[in-house]
């Protein structure tokens, strides 16, 4: 796990007025799910398409594969597999047909193999343009898959998707991890980050503001374990006796805070020891945490930082 | 080159299985081969409508000059002819029937008839006068005395019978044409000559001179042949410029082209697999257009091997034009605009659909400047006149043009974004 695959340095894209990716740095290890995570606009695709050589770096330096986005861009893109934002093909085409056609231009892949692997060589005969949203991704990742890349680019491969949609696709990219594929991702959903990844980079407004494994993260910016008591008026007193750290969230319930699920236990144990009826939640923190530590706000459903 | 055929089947493909998209492609070339077909080469040809008036009545009816005058005129076969009551005033019945035609109105004068029989009379006699003063004059000397007599009196008798009797004006046809009328020289023209004949024919003198007319072409061909490799043309202009235009950006608007792009596929290959692609489609409808020519029309100038190769030379050359204008404009609207932009004003400049010496000499000279006018031309040439030596210029006009254009479309289309 040391080897690394994408190693990214003070990478900086430059529009006319605006600094799209401003100074990233980051580096992605063979085999792992690695995810860039960010509101819209916050720099993801333009990273992402700088390593796939769709677009050109103002500075800074980027290797994929240890090939160098601006000069190797034919050795890189021989190498990695693709699925674009926004991902479409062939509308007419059926399925095997899009993924036969990307085969024929790497000159290599096992078609079957890779229909199955992702569960979608019962749909091999339907046309792309009848397929729902999530079967259309699963598409696009095997098109991504089929010529056997070391390296995988899904830009926002869930976005737009209804839950079921964003389950099956999950599924789909743990199968690529258990390929021994790297996969570079990138999501507004803190969520899929969270379940999916090994590291997490979080790039707000062009710039990394935290990038560790996940439970690194949750356990440094997520703000420690929080626990909600509903009923009591006494159990106030209670919990004041273990952390400084008590709020009323808005529908009046008492919270409290605790560095670990251990500490807040403690406080669990000494309220039933009072007797008193009371409903009690233990709530974890989550990438959402992280985040809304991390730059000050959520990310909402389409991706708009709120 | 690396995934051209593997592009161009994916094309291929994804064009054929949309029944919307193969229909439109063909039906608006064909409404517009049977329209045009309909107008231009129907088996009777041009008619313009002359409106007349005729005044010369005996007791309601026209005259037998007047009559035999408007059926000369009809008999040219040049003209529609509509009569027009003596009650109605031409300028207030034009006035409240406009028309999007010229009016071409001729009016026969009250008397017409009366007056040129006795015009005609009074001439004669002036001619057998003259004949007379000549036969006097060159043969005299070799008569007797006696016919020379004879011939003297008669003569000055005629002379003072015409010089009691009055003289009779000419009578005249009046013809009213609507000024910046084009057409109207060539109206007055036909019927000056028909009143030429009658002129002559009223003073008894026989033919001098006579015209007789054959057509040029050996071959049988029906005017729908003369037309459709200039239809063939202008739609696989168009198909090109408008067609390729509006499926490439839409391909990089819906995302296709980024898919591609992330792949080792060359973008010459994209561009030369859609130009193919463009090209199978061209020689599609010049199947069509010819089989619904032959069908309707009885067209059977059908193309040969040099024909063929013209057809791809062309059809390369025009999906060029709109491969570039394809990577050039990214709204997919804006895209299909330009490419109507420039399409239509080719198509109609270039006399793809009616021959060049009916434009004014300027737009004859911007067709010149046309590759249109190069293609339609050179198929002309081998498929009419059986002539592939006369379409060496346009081959290498539009050869040149193809790789031209191919080169810019490799430049501008973008593969990457900057």
């Amino acid at each position: 796990m040391t080897e690394k695959v994408v190693e990214v340095e003070s990478l900086v894209k430059r529009y006319e007025n605006i600094i799209a990716v401003d100074g990233v740095s980051l580096d992605v290890y063979r085999g792992e799910i690695f995810s860039l995570v960010g509101p819209n606009a916050a720099g993801k695709t333009t990273t992402v398409e700088i390593l796939e050589c769709l677009r050109k770096p103002t500075s800074g330096s980027a290797k994929v594969l240890s090939f160098d986005v601006t000069r190797d861009e034919m050795q890189i893109k021989k190498r990695i597999g693709v699925m674009p934002q926004d991902f479409n093909s062939f509308e007419r085409l059926t399925v095997k047909e899009n993924v036969k056609l990307i085969a024929k231009i790497y000159n290599r892949g096992e078609i079957k193999r890779s229909l199955e692997a992702l569960g979608i060589w019962d749909a091999r005969d339907r046309k792309f343009l009848t397929l729902s949203g999530g079967m259309k991704r699963r598409v696009g990742i095997c098109m991504a898959l089929v010529s056997d890349p070391e390296l995988l680019f899904l830009d926002e491969p869930t976005t737009g998707l209804d839950p079921q949609g964003r389950k099956e696709c999950w599924e789909v990219i743990r199968t690529l991890k258990e390929l021994g594929k790297t996969v570079f991702l990138t999501t507004h959903y803190m969520e899929e980050a969270e379940k999916l990844s090994d590291r997490v980079g979080v790039i707000v407004k062009g710039k990394i503001v935290a990038m560790d494994k996940v439970d690194a993260l949750i356990l440094k910016y997520g703000g420690g374990v929080k626990l909600v008591v509903k009923g009591g008026e006494k159990a106030g007193d209670i919990l004041k006796k273990f952390t400084k750290n008590i709020f009323r969230d808005k529908e009046g319930n008492i919270v409290g805070k605790f560095p670990s699920q251990k500490e807040a236990s403690k406080v669990l144990i000494a309220l039933y020891k009072l007797g008193e009826e009371y409903t009690t939640e233990i709530m974890e923190p989550s990438m959402d945490d992280v985040f809304l530590r991390l730059a000050g706000g959520k990310i909402d459903e389409r991706g708009e930082l709120i | 080159m690396r995934g051209i055929w593997a592009v161009f089947s994916a094309l291929v493909k994804n064009w054929l299985r949309s029944k919307m998209g193969v229909f439109f492609s063909f039906l608006f070339p064909v409404m517009l081969l049977l329209i045009f077909g309909l107008v231009f080469s129907g088996s009777e040809g041009t008619k313009y409508t002359l409106y007349i008036q005729n005044f010369d009545l005996d007791q309601g009816k026209p005259t037998n000059l007047s009559a035999a005058f408007i059926s000369a005129l009809d008999s040219t076969g040049t003209f529609s002819i509509k009569k027009l009551d003596p009650q109605i005033n031409v300028t207030d019945y034009v006035k409240e029937n406009p028309s999007f035609s010229s009016y071409r109105i001729l009016i026969i004068p009250e008397g017409f008839e009366k007056k040129t029989m006795n015009r005609s009379m009074s001439i004669r006699t002036g001619v057998i006068i003259d004949t007379l003063v000549e036969i006097e004059q060159m043969y005299g000397s070799y008569m007797s005395e006696r016919n020379r007599k004879i011939i003297s009196e008669g003569r000055l008798t005629l002379s003072e019978w015409k010089k009691a009797t009055p003289t009779v004006e000419s009578s005249e046809i009046l013809v009213l044409t609507t000024e910046g009328d084009t057409a109207a020289p060539m109206i007055k023209g036909i019927v000056y000559s028909v009143i030429n004949a009658f002129n002559n024919k009223l003073i008894g003198a026989e033919e001098i001179v006579k015209i007789t007319s054959q057509p040029l072409v050996e071959r049988k061909l029906k005017p729908a042949d003369y037309y459709l490799p200039g239809y063939i043309a202008s739609f696989i202009m168009t198909n090109g410029i408008v067609g390729a235009t509006s499926t490439i950006s839409e391909y990089r608007r819906n995302g296709t082209v980024k898919r591609l792009a992330a792949t080792p596929l060359p973008k010459s290959s994209w561009i030369l697999g859609n130009v193919f692609q463009q090209t199978l489609l061209a020689f599609m409808l010049t199947a069509i257009m010819i089989g619904f020519g032959w069908l309707i029309f009885g067209v059977r100038a059908f193309p040969d091997a040099y024909a063929l190769s013209l057809i791809f030379v062309g059809a390369v050359a025009f999906c060029s034009v709109g491969m570039v204008l394809g990577g050039v404009i990214k709204d997919v609207e804006a895209a299909s605009g330009a490419g109507n932009a420039i399409a239509f004003p080719m198509m109609f400049l270039s006399g793809a659909f009616w021959p060049l010496d009916m434009m004014p000499g300027y737009l004859q000279t911007i067709a010149k400047f046309l590759p249109l006018y190069y293609f339609h031309d050179g198929l002309r040439n081998i498929m009419i006149h059986k002539n592939p030596a006369l379409s060496l210029i346009p081959f290498l006009i539009l050869g040149i043009f193809a790789i031209i254009f191919i080169t810019i479309a490799v430049k501008v289309t973008k593969w990457k974004e900057l």
